[in-house]
């Protein structure tokens, strides 16, 4: 669990993410369409952010992938950002390559007292052409 | 990091990768380091290191016809191809190939689920077909099957069974390559063969009867290098109406030889599904004292670990036990069973586990409503796919030795006591191989132990300690006469060296094989320890 400090430190970052104008965003102009937030390290804030979707998950992201992100990678679009423990960014990432999606932006976090143990995060945006929009 | 087929110069890799454009598409060929980058092993202890395997590009077909192109198109080239179904084979190589420089054939996107019945009990799927496809698909038609699926779902029905992998409910089932019925397969010529009653024109029973008539070459293909596996049916379990669990102790460390002999019976009159072994003396481990008896040069003695285990209050051994089937039928195998184990082994107890109709709630599948500590994962268990497995990977991941033993106590013991002496200049191995070691019983006929050891991409020293000790385990088994059940490229051929009887007959026959089939090496040469003329010094 995070402390308080390290959530408004990330308080910073997720309007950066969420409004596109950190440098993060550079490669997904056309913003994001969901947040995803590992509840592990987020317990009860980000609510809502820019008006962006929520997705919440506690560490396994069976649920959220198997009903809502799978379904929705299958199609064009959608670009996601997260703020997410190492071990759930490894599996999300790896189930995005086979939709045809990248990690564009990855950004370590500062965890407990400082320590760069905290979460990651990070956007996962379409890039191969077969579900890239437009 | 760019690397080239072996054998071939820049120009002709060139060459070769417009005509591999030509047969699927320029979206569907990659070469650049950021699009190979999907392809490494992350879980590999050689991770940046010279023996890291590397692919020079990946190539993802549509159909069979595509998949003939491309062989075709590598055989002229005489470039290896590395097929891959769902490629998450981490612990075992990820999908990175044996071979630098080869073409991993990414069978992605021939993702169609082509039957399932629920009458006759089957499924012919396509490689890209995930577990959690296959799931979705059964649940969304409302099919009274139950799949077993390995962790994490993530994984191929093909992809698993090819590399001989298991799942956790009854033994006929849970050997996935074992529960395979007939294949279609492009071999190195790309010609497409099917096995079984697929080779009979007009056959309905592809799925039914695997061996046809003749010998039977599906065998070949898994851990293999034979062909490229297009399409494979797999035997399902029809839905059982009812599930219930149940947990035996006994309190010495002797009584484990009779445990094992009563299990032995039930599971093979298919009395049960996978029996979870687990010592509760394992939580004990974290004891200075303790942890050096259970992990003495030579083993402790019975009498040791009994007064332990009596000084602690706790059993010696456990095991979890699955019942399938009817309801009236699951609670009369458990009573059968407890009668059965309680009547022979003085102070072995039993506890009522939970029981209830399937498909489970979430609830049941999160397993929160047994009775006592349990060793099953519900979800495995009962053919949910689950990607839950994760919090037990540290670290970057880690490696797979899983030594395969007879099913018996004493064998236990044996295993125990020797790779634990075998490894101990690697302390990272008494966490392993220690006197509260129990068996894996996910082969329906034997059991195996597990040495996976985590790496760090950012510690090579760890790493380099974690490759001694898989090359020093395999060794240290195969003196005893245990064999690893499956291996990462980087340790197939110090496995397969291992299978040596008669001056390595099994691997001269491969050999042979090989070389008539595919002298060039064009399917995934070295895998399984199996080399082509060509590739052999
Ligand atoms: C935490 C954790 C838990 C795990 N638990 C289990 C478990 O319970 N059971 C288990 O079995 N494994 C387990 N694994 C190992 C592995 O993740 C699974 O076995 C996984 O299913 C294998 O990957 P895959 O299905 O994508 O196969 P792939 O990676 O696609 O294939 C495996 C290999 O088979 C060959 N191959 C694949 N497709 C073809 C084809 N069409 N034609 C010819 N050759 C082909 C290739 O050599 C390939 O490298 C676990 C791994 C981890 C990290």
């Amino acid at each position: 669990m995070i402390s308080r400090r390290d959530l408004m430190k990330w308080g910073a970052v997720v309007p950066a993410l969420v409004g596109g104008s950190a440098r993060a965003m550079a490669a997904v102009p056309e913003g994001l369409d969901a947040l995803v937030v590992d509840s592990r390290h987020a317990p009860g804030v980000i609510a809502n952010p820019g008006g962006v979707r929520v997705l919440r998950f506690d560490g396994d992201v069976t649920q959220l992938w198997f009903e809502t992100l799978d379904p929705l990678w299958r199609k064009p679009g959608f670009v996601l950002g997260g703020i997410t423990g190492r071990d759930a960014l490894f599996v999300l990432e790896t189930l995005s390559w086979d939709r045809g999606r990248r990690v564009v932006s990855r950004k370590d976090m500062p965890g407990r007292s400082g320590r760069m143990d905290g979460p990651i995060s990070w956007v996962i945006a379409p890039v191969h052409p077969s579900v890239k929009k437009g | 990091m760019a690397v080239l087929p072996p054998d071939l110069d820049a120009a002709n890799f060139a060459r070769f990768l417009e005509e591999l454009r030509g047969a699927v598409g320029a979206d569907w060929v990659w070469s650049s380091e950021d699009d190979l980058g999907p392809y490494r092993d992350s879980f590999s202890p050689v991770w940046n290191q010279a023996e890291e395997r590397h692919a020079s590009a990946a190539v993802a077909p549509a159909d069979v016809e595509q998949v003939q192109a491309i062989v075709r198109i590598a055989g002229r080239y005489k470039v290896p191809l590395f097929p891959i179904s769902t490629g998450k084979n981490f612990g075992y190589g990820g999908p990175s190939p044996n071979v630098t420089g080869s073409v991993v054939l990414d069978l992605k996107r021939m993702n169609r689920v082509l039957e399932v019945d629920d009458k006759r009990h089957f499924a012919l799927v396509e490689p890209g077909v995930s577990y959690f496809d296959l799931y979705r698909h059964i649940k969304d038609k409302g099919l009274k099957v139950m799949i077993d699926c390995p962790d994490p779902g993530w994984g191929s029905p093909i992809g698993n069974s090819l590399e001989r992998g298991i799942g956790y409910t009854m033994p006929q089932f849970r050997d996935h390559f074992g529960a395979s019925c007939g294949m279609e397969v492009v071999l190195p010529n790309g010609e497409v063969m099917r096995t079984g009653m697929g080779a009979l024109p007009g056959s309905q029973s592809w799925q039914e009867y695997k061996y046809g008539f003749g010998p039977d070459p599906s065998g070949l293909f898994a851990q293999g290098n034979f062909g490229i596996v297009t399409k494979m049916g797999f035997r399902l379990m029809p839905l059982p109406e009812y599930y219930r669990t149940g947990l035996i102790t006994v309190p010495r460390r002797r009584d484990f030889v009779k445990l094992v002999e009563h299990v032995n019976y039930l599971s093979d009159s298919s009395l049960i599904g996978e029996a979870v072994y687990g010592s509760p003396l394992a939580a004990l481990m974290g004891d200075k004292a303790f942890y050096a008896l259970a992990t003495r040069q030579g083993g402790p003695s019975d009498a040791e670990m009994d007064a332990a285990a009596s000084k602690a209050g706790l059993p010696s051994w456990q095991v979890d036990l699955q019942f399938f089937g009817p309801e009236a039928a699951t609670r009369e195998n458990w009573e059968y069973a407890k009668q059965r184990i309680l009547a022979d082994i003085p102070g072995a107890k039993a506890i009522d586990g939970d029981h209830f109709p399937l498909p489970a709630t979430e609830e049941q599948l999160l397993n929160t409503t047994q009775p006592y500590k349990t060793g099953i994962r519900r979800y495995g268990a009962l053919g949910v796919p689950s990607l839950g497995i994760w919090r037990i990977v540290s670290g970057n991941g880690h490696v797979g030795f899983f030594p395969v033993l007879p099913r018996s106590g004493e064998a236990v013991f044996e295993m125990q006591r020797a790779m634990c002496d075998g490894l101990r200049e690697f302390p990272l191995a008494g966490r392993f191989f220690n006197a509260t070691t129990a068996p894996l019983y996910w082969h329906s006929y034997a059991f195996q132990m597990v040495f996976a050891p985590s790496v760090k991409h950012d510690d090579p020293a760890l790493n380099a300690e974690v490759h001694a000790a898989m090359k020093k385990a395999v060794a240290v088994a195969a003196e005893h006469g245990w064999g690893d059940y499956r291996a990462a490229p980087i340790y197939q051929d110090d496995v397969a060296d291992t299978y040596s009887f008669n001056n390595h007959a099994l691997r001269r026959f491969h050999e042979q094989l090989k070389d008539a089939i595919d002298p060039d090496g064009i399917v995934a040469p070295g895998r399984g320890g199996i080399w082509p003329r060509r590739f052999r010094k």
